[in-house]
């Protein structure tokens, strides 16, 4: 077999997502208008599919920011920190996120997927037990991987899968890393954290939580999961992602564990990338001064969320398990829901198809995700679209 | 305490057939991916209802060495599988 020939199978998914209108893996954004509008298609388009949670990537006060940075520092930083030096606004950043969480170490990374690949991997090695959410996100698999410790899945958000495979290794697992999400981006669906939280106490182990679709969204001051289920006394290590509710690029990692000072010489994926550019570092501290002290952005969101998720499911939508700003319909099967996701967008309404098995269940979902931006207008003239779409497909779906 | 390697393969082909939602052809020669089509995901989430019936463990490392349905015998077996 040649080398490239492993690629035939991806080349075969590829047109069979061609084949029946458009293919979600090739959407252009033309021109962005706003955060929650773009021409796509030569057409004025709702976008309800960004995670741009709270609006921010078009805040006047983000964008002036890295406006200012990109004419006193540059347009980057042309290496990593740990070869070609540190930035003073990094550290501003790192320090910025630790106090948010009141823990003594922040580190930035330069996107998300380097964050959890830094931590993980740098974290666990061959010696040691994980214990990782079988919903987890790629980029947790691949930290994992990366780290060379053996890794057990558990069933999604089950304590007692966890608890059983902790109690099956007995004093192999001591000092195990358990590794879940706050908030599962496919479903929207929460972590019980303070359940995970009990089991880790009982068995001695550390807890991981990677709060990327949480952070600005959960709790009472916008510090994730970990803050609304009252455990962040208790998590050992909190990582998350600046490219969603604060709409930039990059990833940190924070925890109440000093010793963390030394993953600075730990983290391959920390240690050989280019830092994050002074731009990026700017609009992200902004956008983070944004969310402390706007709570109105927060209130908006799930203002908007619950408007978008009580239309859907007036319709009779099969929605996920939470009102949540995640909002995710679900099909019977696949072909309807690519169904579903090319004619919202010939509507004028961005979504995001996910099809198994990138999906938990094997479900095919047309996922929505809603922003403090989109004004109740938006919300219905989504709402709208799922009906009118829903009415056209009523005939294709009951001859099935 | 492992059973006999053979019982535990018809063991698997039972929890795999229940699995798979009804009677398929498979023994223990049967290759997870190549044969039943199944997505890596699949494949794991069929090991974690294996680990519950014989109350072990497996990690991904070890599981990624199993492609038929007799490799994960072996596994179950020396993972102590009853």
């Amino acid at each position: 077999m040649g080398l490239l020939d492993k690629f035939k199978p991806v080349q075969a998914m590829s047109k069979a997502l061609s084949s029946a209108g458009g293919d979600p893996t090739k959407v252009v954004l033309e021109k962005l208008l706003s955060a929650t509008e773009a021409i796509i298609g030569g057409r004025q388009t709702i976008l309800a599919g960004t995670n741009n949670y709270l609006g921010l990537t078009f805040d006047s006060s983000c964008i002036a920011a890295g406006q200012r940075a990109l004419a006193a520092a540059g347009t980057g930083t042309t290496g990593s920190r740990m070869a070609n030096g540190t930035f003073s606004e990094h550290l501003a950043l790192e320090g910025e996120l630790a106090e948010f969480y009141g823990y003594p170490f922040g580190m930035v990374f330069s996107t998300g997927y380097a964050a959890n690949l830094g931590t993980l991997s740098a974290l666990a090695g061959p010696e040691d037990v994980v214990f990782l959410d079988s919903d987890a996100h790629a980029s947790l698999y691949d930290g994992c991987r990366m780290s060379g410790a053996a890794v057990y899945r558990f069933k999604h958000n089950d304590v007692s899968s966890l608890e059983k495979r902790l109690r099956r290794l007995s004093d192999k697992a001591a000092n195990a890393l358990i590794v879940v999400e706050g908030q599962y981006s496919v479903l929207g669906d929460r972590a019980p954290l303070a359940e995970f939280a009990r089991v880790k106490r009982e068995y001695g182990a550390y807890l991981f939580v990677d709060e990327a679709h949480s952070l600005g969204v959960f709790g009472k001051t916008g510090r994730g999961v970990v803050e609304e289920a009252g455990v962040l006394d208790e998590v050992d290590f909190v990582v998350g992602t600046f490219s969603k509710s604060l709409g930039s690029i990059g990833g940190f990692c924070v925890s109440p564990h000093r010793e963390l000072t030394l993953f600075r010489y730990a983290s391959r994926p920390y240690v050989f990338t280019a830092s994050p550019s002074p731009a990026t570092v700017a609009t992200t501290r902004q956008a983070l001064h944004q969310l402390r002290t706007q709570p109105w952005l927060r209130e908006q969101l799930w203002r908007n969320a619950r408007h978008l998720h009580g239309g859907l499911e007036a319709l009779g939508l099969q929605l996920g398990p939470e009102v949540s700003p995640i909002i995710a319909v679900r099909f019977e099967q696949s072909d309807l829901a690519k169904a579903h996701w090319t004619a919202l967008l010939e509507l004028g309404v961005y979504t995001n198809l996910m099809l198994p098995p990138a999906t938990p269940a094997g479900s095919s979902l047309v996922r929505c995700s809603v922003t403090a931006a989109h004004t109740s207008q938006q919300i219905d003239s989504i709402i709208e679209a799922f009906k009118s779409v829903r009415d056209a497909s009523l005939p294709l779906a009951s001859q099935r | 305490m492992a059973s006999d390697s053979a019982e535990i393969e018809q063991q698997l082909v039972e929890i795999l057939v229940a699995f798979l939602g009804g009677a398929r052809d498979i023994s223990r020669d049967t290759d997870l991916i190549a044969d039943l089509h199944l997505e890596s995901v699949q494949v794991m989430e069929f090991v974690v209802e294996v680990e519950d019936h014989y109350d072990i463990a497996i990690d991904l490392d070890t599981l990624s060495e199993a492609r038929t349905v007799s490799d994960l015998a072996a596994i179950v077996a020396g993972a102590g599988g009853a």
